[in-house]
């Protein structure tokens, strides 16, 4: 990848608080325009990670360089070009929704005259026009994010990053929520940090697996659900009556069988490809009671990478 | 200067806030309260009654007196009891037994002449012995004789001596007794000092309000220093702060305080309130929440007022130089209208200078520190022994 698509370079960070280790000699390149998914269990550094980006906290050692900008000697900069959703939509109860938006956009440097265009936008954009007079304490857990989508938009940044945007909220909220997501996909560079694997899988470009604060792995959600299981899972379930010994062992024979497992009267045999599954099936002839094919999840990736 | 936009924000959102107004009339009542007990007190003290620190007696007993000389009734304590004159025996006799004074005291003769012509002077004190205030009649009938036997006694030997050139001495004074000095003018500086010790809770909200709400984090996330966010928010409680002051200051020009110099007044108790402030800051950049700021700042308050008005005592009673570090003592001086030489000026300003300096760099280098803000977070010793060693100038 040429180095001027690379809009976020994380070059070797660790980072510690007090006797934990946060983040250990992370690396990770974000490309120019592309939606990167970090995934990872909780305390894989996430958080951290995307703060560090942000220049909220220092780093032990190591340098990110954001758009050409290092965090250690331009972290205004860096700032200016980021768009931050924190993962707990805090914000000033007190004040009125047009209100936060105008002192945020002030804050960001906004030309004044773009300011009341861009509220006005923004609020259109996130459905909240009419409530752009209200106060913030009044609004539900689903409106306060909103408002906040559209306050990390409101500076119209080149880098947006959202901390679990779509946590704790109802479904209906979190597709509204995606859906802003996928409207600003390909146009900005987004980092979506989040716990929901179909998330991912959905919107990303490109996934990071963190564990303990490391990147254990990083692709396309294809490329990496491809990495740990092969192309399908066969799931057969058979009667008491099998010699699953017998089975196992012809079914091993073939080509694209990758791993088999045998729990509870049903086979899972891992394929690189479906052209056998024809001949794999009729090794079990009249023992069939069910079979199903299964594409693996990012959730099994996941699991997978962090076991 | 982003810092201007949250001093903005900060200022607008402070003076709409219900919470303030509410502090706002609430100080400005309690002001009006203190002036009218102080001009009541002050009344009083530059009165020719004075002030009794100890309870009055008055009325508490009463003594009628038969007295032809008129001298017994005049030596006799007011304070104690009250004398009714009165010249027929029987009379008070029988309103001593009915209740109706609590004794009788009875002198033969004229005792002006008996006591001259060294006569023996006879007294009598008729009291009723059911009476539990009999004996304050007895006592200070006794007290009386004493002390007009100890008077002519006085008077007698001083004629005997011929050499006696007793001058004819008078006392003036010049000023204020001290006393009255500690009472008007300390009180006065103390009512136009106290609005920088009533708005601290806004620093604090302002600064730990941001750790509770989990607001720092977006805040911080902005195009913009840690110092710019300090000195903004500092900046907005200063200008708060500041209209307090210009209104505090009105209102006791208009109940009649005699302040000199108020522009030059107001200029210092403005700058005295920026290192306030920053000690205020300090305070909240290193809580946790509220309720450890609270502890913190009342500490931090304690200190600050002792510095403060220390200086302004030690300046009465001495006049040193040293004390005019005190902002209070510059104050105080000012609005007396007593002539301020530079040097003393200098050492004000300097020592405002040099504490606001220090306490918003600590303020500042709190706040930006990872562990204090986002945890976690390393003990005031800790953080002492890094100051010892110069490692929390390195971090």
């Amino acid at each position: 990848m040429d180095s001027e698509d690379v809009m976020i370079k994380i070059e070797s960070i660790n980072k510690s608080f007090g006797n934990i280790k946060a983040l250990d000699n992370l690396n990770l390149n974000i490309n120019r325009g592309e939606l990167l998914g970090i995934i990872g269990p909780n305390g894989a550094g996430k958080t951290t990670a995307i703060r560090l980006t942000c220049c909220i906290l220092k780093p032990d050692s190591g340098d990110i360089i954001v758009d050409g900008s290092s965090i250690h000697d331009d972290p205004i900069t860096i700032k200016s070009k980021i768009g931050y959703l924190p993962e707990e939509p805090n914000l000033y109860e007190r004040f009125k929704a047009r209100d936060l938006l105008r002192y945020f956009a002030e804050l960001y440097g906004v030309p004044k005259d773009k300011i009341e265009p861009r509220i006005e936008g923004l609020l259109d954009l996130v459905g909240m026009t009419d409530r752009g007079e209200d106060r913030i304490n009044t609004f539900s857990k689903g409106l306060r994010q909103r408002i906040s989508v559209a306050r990390a938009l409101i500076h119209d940044p080149d880098i947006i990053i959202f901390d679990e945007p779509t946590m704790g909220l109802d479904p209906a909220t979190a597709a509204s929520i995606r859906n802003f997501i996928r409207q600003l996909k390909g146009k900005k560079t987004i980092v979506l940090c989040t716990h929901y694997m179909e998330e991912a899988d959905l919107l990303c470009d490109r996934v990071a697996i963190l564990n303990k604060g490391k990147v254990r792995d990083v692709g396309t959600p294809d490329y990496l659900k491809s990495k740990i299981h092969g192309d399908v899972i066969l799931t057969v379930k058979t009667d008491s009556l099998l010699d699953q010994a017998s089975i196992k062992e012809q079914i091993m024979q073939f080509e694209s069988v990758g791993a088999t497992k045998f729990a509870d009267g049903t086979f899972s045999i891992s394929l690189n490809h479906r052209n056998e599954i024809k001949s794999i099936v009729d090794v079990f002839g009249s023992h069939i009671v069910a079979i199903n094919t299964q594409e693996p999840t990012l959730n099994d990736v996941f699991i997978h990478s962090v076991k | 200067m982003k810092f201007t936009t949250i001093t903005k924000w900060e200022l607008k959102n402070t003076l709409k806030s219900r919470k303030f107004m509410m502090i706002f009339v609430l100080q400005l009542s309690v002001l009006l309260l203190m002036i009218i007990v102080f001009n009541s007190f002050v009344t009083n003290i530059e009165s020719d009654k004075g002030i009794a620190i100890t309870p009055s007696l008055n009325g508490f007993a009463t003594m009628d007196v038969q007295d032809q000389s008129g001298l017994i009734s005049k030596y006799v304590n007011p304070e104690i009891i009250s004398v009714n004159n009165v010249t027929t025996y029987n009379t008070s006799i029988l309103r001593t037994e009915n209740g109706l004074t609590t004794g009788f005291l009875y002198v033969q003769g004229n005792a002006d002449t008996q006591i001259k012509t060294g006569e023996t002077v006879n007294m009598l004190v008729y009291v009723d012995a059911a009476d539990p205030k009999m004996s304050v009649v007895t006592n200070e009938a006794n007290n009386t004789a004493k002390t007009i036997a100890q008077s002519y006694s006085s008077s007698l030997t001083t004629s005997a001596n011929t050499q006696n050139l007793t001058a004819n001495f008078t006392q003036e004074t010049t000023g204020e007794s001290l006393p009255l000095q500690i009472i008007k003018k300390v009180m006065l500086v103390i009512l136009l000092f106290l609005p920088l010790l009533l708005f601290g809770n806004i620093i604090i909200d302002s600064i730990v309000g941001e750790k509770e709400r989990k607001t720092g984090e977006i805040l911080v996330a902005m195009p913009i220093s840690h110092s710019q966010i300090i000195i903004g928010k500092s900046l907005a409680v200063a200008l708060t702060i500041s209209l307090q002051v210009l209104i505090w200051l009105g209102v006791l020009l208009i109940f009649g305080f005699s302040i000199l110099n108020p522009l030059a007044v107001f200029v210092f108790i403005f700058l005295t309130s920026i290192p306030i402030i920053g000690i205020t800051a300090v305070v909240a950049a290193y809580s946790k929440n509220y309720k450890e700021a609270g502890i913190g700042l009342s500490l931090a308050y304690l200190v600050i007022v002792g510095f403060l008005i220390i200086p302004v005592l030690v300046y009465i009673s001495r006049k040193s130089f040293i004390a005019n570090i005190s902002p209070m003592t510059i104050v105080m001086r000012l609005f007396s209208g007593q002539f301020i030489a530079i040097p003393d000026y200098l050492l004000c300003l300097g020592f405002i200078l040099i504490v606001s300096l220090v306490s918003y760099w600590f303020a500042i280098k709190m706040f930006a520190r990872d562990d204090i803000t986002f945890g976690p977070r390393p003990g005031i010793l800790r953080i002492l022994f890094e100051l010892l060693t110069l490692k929390f100038f390195r971090k």
